[in-house]
């Protein structure tokens, strides 16, 4: 998993690179073309677009019956239900593709929330580097704080801490960042170092606000980042990005709603061209 | 021919375009004292002010009357006296209840609503009122397609909605509808919960290194029963060094011993599905040996306002997200924390600062932007500080402590030449060709002597109470025998007949009232204070000769126009009594303003010659529309 994530952020840097300094817009419409046409792909070749066509067909045949015959009560009667069992048969036929689809685009989503989903530091910025421990870490049974060391470069200043609240299972830090940059923090917990991206830039960039332990759920949901790995006690690592929102005509608006709406207005655009049944 | 009428053409659309890039900056500095900055400027530590004084003007600007804020600004705004504008004092009374309430604006709730189990739900939104009437004067520039941006006007919540855009100022109340409300938790055990003037003082539970406390809300509107919104807070205490983990909802923030945090967004959950956004500073004061935290009134946040604080609705969230989120509350350095010891005065200072800061780095921001037609933009820091920091100026102050004040005698003089970095950056980043005015809405003094008018209604036998073994502590409303009440204070100058068929409980008849009137000014002048050997009372302003338009009916008979150094004290002008007439100040609020007017003038400096000279506040609005070509006779009343 580690791999397939390591690949999965070096394609997504590079396709995004050349949009970091512009608008979110930008690089989020362009993704979304392309996963309009990924999704059509995938559906045309995974689903059985006669049958598709066939059911479509039927449903259309179902509604012109109840135009034609409105003064018919049976006939708008079987009409409805020739519609509604067409309905089933067409949600039936779209599940394969679906499953095919959730796959790629869970992946294509997890990398794009570490895209679009936050904001960079910027300099005299402040932020929370949190360290959480597993629940059977063994100072929360001894009531100790834990030995811990934090060592952060040129360019980002410790302001505070580390603050040991056992009820949160945390060590928090405020950190400040003097410059923007790219930068590397490092925790020094139970013999182990821990080292912890941090940037600081006003561009769109993959931002990492949780490592987390290597187990498989937590690198399929944070995957812009590699795992903690030698401090079993460790359950993540977290700085405290601001969360980002789109500014669509003076609403804001979460990236993921713009991703999704700009993706089916694609596909609904592309289907004819590409010759799909959606 | 056809020449003829392009170069016409042209030259129309180059006058046109000209008269749309003209600059005008006008830079409200609330407070700043016309002897004091022609001093500091004399001595050379106000180098810009006397740059700009050198090829400009400087001089003093008359003042309103009374010499308060709101409606010193309201006459700028509208170049009306208060009987145009309506505003007389920072309360006025309702003589049907003979309660106060705020002069500038009201908040009324939505009357319709629909009930179902213990909710309700409004079927309109409440409304936020503007109580000053009057035609801003940037009205008229917008009339003539000039952009007005007009930011913390005093007097202007909710906003005009004229300007192309506005922020309000002084005014705008804080989340729970008060000028300003913060709390203190304490994990004291011996400490009791309690309400004390512009605060509260609330108990933290405090067990293995984590306090936990709740903020307090407005009450709830969704709710029948009267029930106010909360949110719970968290503090977890490191158990080695003084810092601590804030939690409020799902934000975090470390904090030091003696720092304060950045803007913290709270959600009031009102119903699911409906919270009502506020944010609030936390200053961590102590740990040890007691978990101390001062939380900043909760404020309207700009981001997602509850109440409308801009023009457009939606600028207060676009600057928000330019500048970082800032203080909306009207007047935001917390006096009152001081006043009440919770704040010690290098506290208040540092809070102060936060407040100045940001409002100077937003201005920057503004500055910047500004690119055309009027940019109004108001500092209020100078006056709250001269108000709490003017002891250690005077020597002859009656709290003057040798010891302590000597350590804060350059505040304000401080306060002063950073006020003066302001127009030197102005300047620095202005065009060549822009007018720059800066003003101030009135000037300042040492408040030595405090005077109860209401004690000396009763002294005089104009104010009968019901119980006079027992006045001090209690309240006119309380204790006063109306029937045999003639006249009442209110107000910080404020001077009311109890006239018959005005005020609900009135005696007095119409036809005596102008007689009593004549008979109270002269009782008043002739006021000697004891420890002074001066008259308390140097000017009065009968309500008839004084203002002129539509709103005579809300302001006072008689408007007290102190001596310099005296003060009506803050028990009376709400309308309490202490059993004394004259005594020292030794609260913590040393410096005032609202005396005779022709005693505290503001300042007026420019630069270059201004196309409409102006004296006073209410010509100043005039003046400014000049620059862009425009006469304003004033509006129609008031003049």
């Amino acid at each position: 998993m580690i791999w397939i994530n390591r690949v999965l952020r070096a394609v997504f840097d590079a396709v995004l690179s050349p949009f970091a300094a512009w608008s979110p817009w930008v690089g989020l419409a362009l993704v979304s073309l392309v996963s309009a046409v990924g999704v059509l792909w995938i559906f045309k070749r995974t689903s059985n677009q006669d049958a598709l066509a066939a059911v479509k067909s039927r449903i259309h045949a179902g509604l012109f019956e109840i135009r034609l015959f409105n003064d018919d009560l049976p006939a708008i009667f079987r009409a409805q239900t020739s519609i509604l069992k067409a309905n089933a048969k067409y949600l039936w036929l779209s599940l394969p593709p679906m499953i095919w689809i959730i796959v790629p685009l869970f992946f294509v989503f997890a990398q794009l929330q570490f895209h679009y989903g936050y904001e960079g530091l910027r300099p005299a910025e402040t932020a929370l580097l949190t360290l959480r421990l597993e629940e059977g870490a063994e100072e929360l049974a001894a009531g100790t704080k834990p030995a811990v060391t934090l060592d952060v470069p040129a360019g980002v200043e410790v302001q505070a801490g580390p603050v040991w609240a056992p009820a949160l299972r945390e060590l928090s830090w405020r950190i400040g960042v003097v410059e923007s940059g790219d930068y590397e923090a490092v925790v020094g917990y139970g013999g182990v170092e821990i080292p912890k991206s941090i940037r600081s830039t006003d561009r769109v960039a993959r931002l990492s606000p949780n490592k987390v332990a290597p187990h498989l759920m937590g690198q399929l949901l944070y995957p812009a980042e590699d795992p903690v790995s030698g401090a079993p006690s460790v359950e993540a690592l977290e700085v405290s990005y601001r969360e980002r929102a789109l500014d669509f005509l003076g609403w804001q608006v979460p990236w993921w709603l713009a991703y999704f709406v700009l993706m089916i207005l694609f596909a609904f655009a592309l289907r004819t061209p590409m010759g799909v049944t959606i | 021919m056809a020449l003829a009428a392009v170069l016409a053409s042209l030259s129309l659309f180059s006058c046109a375009k000209a008269k749309l890039e003209k600059q005008v900056i006008v830079l409200g500095f609330d407070g700043m004292d016309y002897q004091y900055t022609r001093r500091l400027m004399a001595e050379g530590r106000m180098p810009n002010f006397s740059k700009l004084a050198e090829t400009g003007t400087f001089g003093p600007l008359a003042t309103a009357v009374p010499p308060q804020s709101p409606v010193a600004w309201s006459n700028f705004i509208t170049g009306m006296d208060s009987g145009g504008h309506g505003i007389f004092d920072f309360v006025h009374r309702n003589p049907d209840t003979m309660q106060p309430y705020m002069s500038t604006s009201k908040t009324e709730g939505s009357e319709k609503a629909v009930k179902v189990g213990k909710y309700k739900f409004p079927l309109a939104g409440g409304e936020v009122k503007l109580l000053r009437h009057g035609t801003p004067f940037w009205e008229l520039l917008e009339a003539n397609g000039i952009e007005s941006h007009i930011y913390r006007m005093p007097a202007n919540f909710p906003p005009s909605g004229s300007a192309s855009f506005e922020l309000s100022g002084m005014g705008t109340p804080d989340i729970l509808g008060t000028p300003g409300t913060f709390s203190f938790y304490t994990s004291d055990i011996f400490v009791n919960e309690r309400e004390i003037s512009g605060g509260a003082i609330y108990a933290l539970d405090y067990w293995e290194n984590r306090a936990e406390g709740r903020l307090h809300g407005p009450e709830n509107p969704f709710l029948q029963r009267r029930q106010t919104l909360s949110a719970d807070f968290a503090l977890h205490v490191d158990p080695e060094s003084p810092v601590a983990k804030l939690v409020v909802g799902d934000e975090q923030r470390v904090l030091a011993v003696g720092e304060w945090s950045d803007w913290v967004p709270v959600a009031f959950e009102m119903i699911p599905t409906q919270v009502l956004p506020a944010m609030g500073r936390f200053y961590l004061r102590s740990l040890r040996p007691e978990v101390e935290l001062y939380v900043s009134p909760l404020q309207i946040d700009p981001i997602s306002p509850a109440l409308p604080i801009s023009t457009p609705e939606s600028f207060a969230a676009e600057l928000a997200r330019r500048t970082g989120r800032f203080y909306t509350q009207g007047m935001p350095e917390d006096t009152k924390a001081l006043s009440g010891d919770v704040f010690s005065r290098e506290e208040f200072l540092a809070q102060a600062k936060i407040t100045g800061d940001e409002i100077l780095g937003q201005y920057e921001v503004v500055l910047d932007d500004f690119d055309g037609g009027l940019l109004f933009y108001y500092f209020g820091n100078l006056d709250l500080i001269c108000h709490m920091m003017f002891r250690s100026t005077d020597p002859g102050h009656p709290a003057y402590d040798a010891e302590r004040d000597p350590e804060y005698l350059k505040v304000v003089e401080a306060t002063y030449t950073a006020f003066d970095r302001i127009v030197g950056y102005t300047l620095e980043h202005m065009p060549d060709d822009a007018k720059l005015i800066v003003m101030s809405d009135h000037g300042f003094s040492s408040w030595r002597r405090a005077f109860h008018l209401n004690d000396w209604l009763i002294e005089k036998g104009y104010l009968t109470v019901k119980n006079p073994s027992k006045v001090a502590g209690t309240n006119i409303y309380s204790n006063v025998d109306w029937s045999k009440t003639r006249a009442y204070g209110l107000g910080l100058n404020g001077l009311f007949i109890n006239v018959e068929d005005r005020e609900s409980k009135g005696v007095v008849p119409k036809a005596e009232r102008a007689a009593l009137i004549a008979e109270i000014s002269e009782e008043l002048l002739a006021e000697i204070d004891p420890a002074t050997g001066e008259p308390a009372v140097t000017r009065l302003y009968e309500l008839e000769e004084t203002y002129h338009g539509e709103y005579l009916g809300l302001g006072p008979d008689l408007q007290v126009g102190y001596n310099k150094g005296t003060r009506c004290s803050f028990e009376s002008a709400i309308g309490d009594l202490t059993g004394e007439v004259l005594e020292d100040n030794m609260a913590e609020w040393s410096g005032d303003h609202c005396m005779d007017h022709t005693k505290v003038p503001g300042i007026l400096l420019t630069s270059g010659e201004l196309a409409k000279p102006a004296s006073s506040l209410k010509e100043l609005g005039g003046a400014v529309l000049a620059e862009f070509g425009i006469t304003w006779s004033g509006t129609s009343t008031g003049g």
